[in-house]
């Protein structure tokens, strides 16, 4: 098993090296300097020029290349070039609030979508059916800002059960726990949409199968025969959309993130591209890159708990 | 049953965040931004940076607390000053006493010498710019500082307020932490620096040793809420005390109806103008410059924007500057519009192509601006693309008419300067900010700078203006002015009428009734 994680997270290795190259690349194909942005308006050529210099523009790009890449090599992200303060402070900062976010709304997205699309599967084109597949439409045509303004709306301002601002304190749980409810929901309820869809198609190719039926015949009861023989043999595309989903999920939670005032990498990610924050956006893109290569590792290794024949293959 | 005693559970835990009736110490402000950028006075210069750095930091001279008129200007850390005949040098006496954060030690002529020579260098500082007239600053005693200029300048003393290059910091702090000075700014302000964290929020304390006295407000915590509709909401559920707000009259409007708050609107009036590129063909013949002068509707603009947070430009720089004149700008006339279009030998109208950012406000207010130049025939072929993208474009001249909205130091010189001389202009070793090749009123602009005589001096600066206009460089479209809103229980301790550093100023007499 070792060996096998060991193995992936080389194989891993050549996709960074061409993730880094293309983040390098495309950072600095994106026009505006980041000399310029950081000065302002009333900087004069002279001290954008020094800036440059100071932040290492002004050498030839290859030779950037190198350094950023030996950087890299060593695990070390720098500073940003906008706060001086070192990216791995930041990132570290705010990144048990994107893990926190992430799992939760994994949680509701699993707990609400999987039943919902065995039960739809089981009662296909009935009422539960036509509402879990309506359902799931909503949540997937519905913006995370409409919905997550209006629970702000409901449960901030109307009720005031939750607080508006999300920025938890993380040494507090009850903190923590209090201000993720109404995130996680927002983006739990999409990754649900999700799930639920995948899960309904997915139980109904297997539904018909022949092992079905003889589970049925042999006696075993029908609730087991859908939860363990259908669900099992139906799991793998639920994993591989949970898998894909927590990747966007880490980047794209940055609605979420905004609309409920929660720290965030996503919003970390935006604001250093607003800013031009070349070694920021290449550190926080290493550390993504980072993370998506083990979720997909964590992915895979779950096909072979739910289906052996993955494991052998 | 159950959901009951969730629902109780969860307010339970949330009654810690009920709004404390008793008089508050701790002030909570919600800006809206990702993170503070730079917290080095000399390097701020976003509203975010700029609006924190104010509570941090002093300069030699101030603007008196709610006002940023320069003729509001009164002692800070220099407690008396005076200069030659020719007011070339000046000689400012310190106030003695005066505490930096922390273990800092007191101020001495050192750290204003330091400071000065550090925002006049290029590579520490955003303002270098300002600094270009100064010959040297030197301690003639642990409390005494003089600068010698080049050649007189038109305010001396506007260059070494609370703003920009003029805020002092401590030399033993800036020397020891080096490039982090930024995340640790130590100054002798009302409020010094506690902790910041990434994406959530900036933490000051008060300074308790601040030589006007020890602030009443305890804490500020500056949090980072860039999404305006939540930002709002959090202002409404009592979480915030102080808000950044909108420009625009639905905002002021939606704030003024909730019970407790109170909406600031203030200068400076940022004035959005269109820089008409006269290199450019067919910008290049006066008419057609004219032409489009005719086509813009200013009270449609205002309407547009609201009455409350904007108001009608009368020149080419902002009203409230010293030196302004109403420069007698073209009235909205279609007909006329059309007339100098044809003689130009454009009867069938034109296009331009006009780079354009996608910041939502400014983007709405040129949509406007096209629709109205429409009326005359002018089609703007707007390419509308991100903030800092549109800033180097502009500034690589690739844009036919540049959309610019800015306040500057309240004096002519500085705006006529940096955006109508010949000098400044863009792409040249020492541009500013000259986006229309303006090159009308350069004899004018340089000949006030070295005016003694007051008065000659501002005639200078009004008759600059008219040539501007006459030459049509560019187009004044409307002033916003800066709006923010407040609870009725924050008393700020003095009259807001503007603030050079866009937002409220914090000091030692703000408080809680």
């Amino acid at each position: 098993m070792i060996f096998y994680i060991a193995r992936r997270l080389l194989a891993a290795l050549p996709t960074l090296w061409a993730v880094l190259t293309l983040v390098f690349v495309l950072v600095r194909i994106v026009p505006g300097d980041p000399a310029a942005a950081i000065l302002g308006d009333r900087a004069t050529p002279a001290a954008v020029a020094a800036l440059q210099t100071k932040l290492g523009l002004d050498k030839p790009i290859w030779e950037q290349y190198v350094a950023f890449l030996a950087q890299s090599a060593r695990g070390d992200f720098g500073v940003s070039m906008v706060t001086n303060r070192p990216i791995l402070a930041d990132v570290g900062a705010v990144i048990p609030h994107t893990i926190d976010l992430t799992l939760a709304a994994m949680v509701i997205g699993i707990v609400v979508g999987i039943p919902a699309g065995v039960w739809a599967a089981l009662y296909r084109n009935r009422a539960i059916d036509i509402a879990a597949r309506l359902l799931s439409l909503l949540g997937l045509s519905f913006p995370v800002f409409v919905s997550g303004i209006f629970l702000l709306l409901a449960f901030a301002l109307h009720w005031r059960i939750f607080p508006v601002i999300g920025n938890a304190n993380l040494a507090d749980p009850a903190d923590r726990l209090l201000k993720l409810v109404l995130p996680s929901i927002t983006l739990g309820l999409v990754m649900a949409a999700y799930i639920t869809r995948v899960t309904r198609s997915s139980m109904l190719s297997v539904l018909d199968e022949d092992y079905m039926r003889t589970a049925r015949a042999k006696g075993v009861p029908w609730k087991r025969v859908v939860w363990r023989h259908g669900l099992r043999n139906a799991g793998l595309p639920v994993v591989t959309v949970v898998g894909l989903y927590i990747g966007i999920l880490i980047g794209n939670s940055v609605l979420t993130e905004i609309v409920f005032n929660r720290p965030g990498l996503g919003k970390i990610i935006v604001g250093a591209l607003n800013q031009r924050d070349y070694t920021m956006l290449q550190g926080l893109m290493v550390i993504y890159c980072f993370l998506i290569v083990v979720v997909n590792l964590v992915t895979d290794l779950a096909y072979g708990f739910i289906d052996p024949r993955v494991k052998q293959a | 049953m159950k959901f009951r005693h969730i629902l109780l559970a969860a307010t339970l835990l949330a009654a810690p965040l009920a709004p404390a009736h008793a008089a508050k110490t701790d002030l909570i402000v919600g800006m809206a931004a990702q993170d503070v950028g730079k917290l080095d006075p000399h390097l701020a210069v976003s509203t975010i940076d700029r609006t924190v750095v104010a509570w941090l930091f002093n300069g030699l001279v101030r603007f008196k607390p709610g006002s940023m008129s320069p003729a509001d200007i009164e002692p800070d850390l220099a407690a008396s000053w005076d200069a030659s005949a020719d007011k070339k040098v000046w000689t400012f006496k310190l106030r003695p006493g005066v505490k930096f954060h922390g273990a800092y030690g007191e101020l001495t002529a050192d750290d204003v010498v330091y400071s000065l020579q550090r925002a006049a260098d290029p590579k520490r500082s955003a303002s270098s710019g300002d600094f270009a007239s100064f010959e040297k600053v030197e301690a003639v005693d642990p409390l005494t500082v003089r600068i010698t200029l080049k050649q007189t300048i038109p305010s001396l003393l506007g260059i070494i307020t609370n703003y920009g290059g003029g805020f002092i910091v401590s030399k033993k702090a800036a020397e020891e932490m080096g490039d982090s000075f930024n995340a640790h700014p130590v100054g002798t302000g009302p409020f010094a620096f506690a902790a910041n964290t990434p994406n959530q929020s900036l933490e000051l304390v008060a300074h308790k040793a601040y030589f006007r006295g020890a602030p009443k407000i305890e804490k500020i915590s500056y949090r980072y809420l860039p999404a305006n509709a939540s930002r709002d909401l959090a202002f409404q559920n009592g979480e915030l005390d102080l808000e950044f707000g909108n420009q625009d009259q639905t905002w002021v409007d939606r704030m003024k109806k909730l019970p407790g708050a109170v909406v600031d609107v203030f200068e400076p009036g940022e004035e959005a103008i269109l820089h008409l590129n006269a290199a450019q063909k067919p910008l290049d013949d006066l008419r057609v410059r004219q032409a489009i002068a005719y086509a813009i509707n200013r009270p449609e603009l205002i309407k547009f924007q609201g009455a409350d947070v904007s108001r009608q430009p009368g020149s080419v720089i902002p009203i409230g500057n010293l030196g302004y004149v109403d420069a007698g700008l073209p009235g909205n006339d279609i007909a006329k519009a059309k007339a100098l279009l044809a003689e130009a030998g454009f009867k069938d109208g034109l296009t331009l192509k006009v780079v354009h950012t996608q910041l939502p406000n400014m983007l709405a207010q040129m949509q406007v601006v096209q629709a109205q130049l429409k009326r005359a025939g002018i089609n703007l072929d707007l390419q509308v693309v991100e903030h800092a993208t549109y800033h180097q474009m502009i500034r690589q001249d690739l844009s036919a008419i540049v959309f610019y909205s800015a306040a500057r130091f309240p004096v002519a010189d500085v705006y006529l300067t940096q955006f109508y001389h010949s000098r400044s202009t863009v792409k040249t070793p020492t541009a500013v900010a000259n986006f229309s090749h303006c090159t009308a009123a350069d004899a004018e602009i340089d000949a006030a700078r070295t005016e003694p005589d007051g008065a000659k001096q501002i005639a200078l600066w009004q008759a600059a203006q008219k040539k501007i206009v006459a030459q049509m460089c560019a187009v004044p479209l409307i002033e916003t002015l800066q709006a923010w809103v407040h609870k009725d229980n924050l008393v700020y301790g003095y009259d807001l009428k503007g603030s050079l550093s866009l937002g409220p100023i914090i000091n030692e007499t703000t408080h809680f009734k």
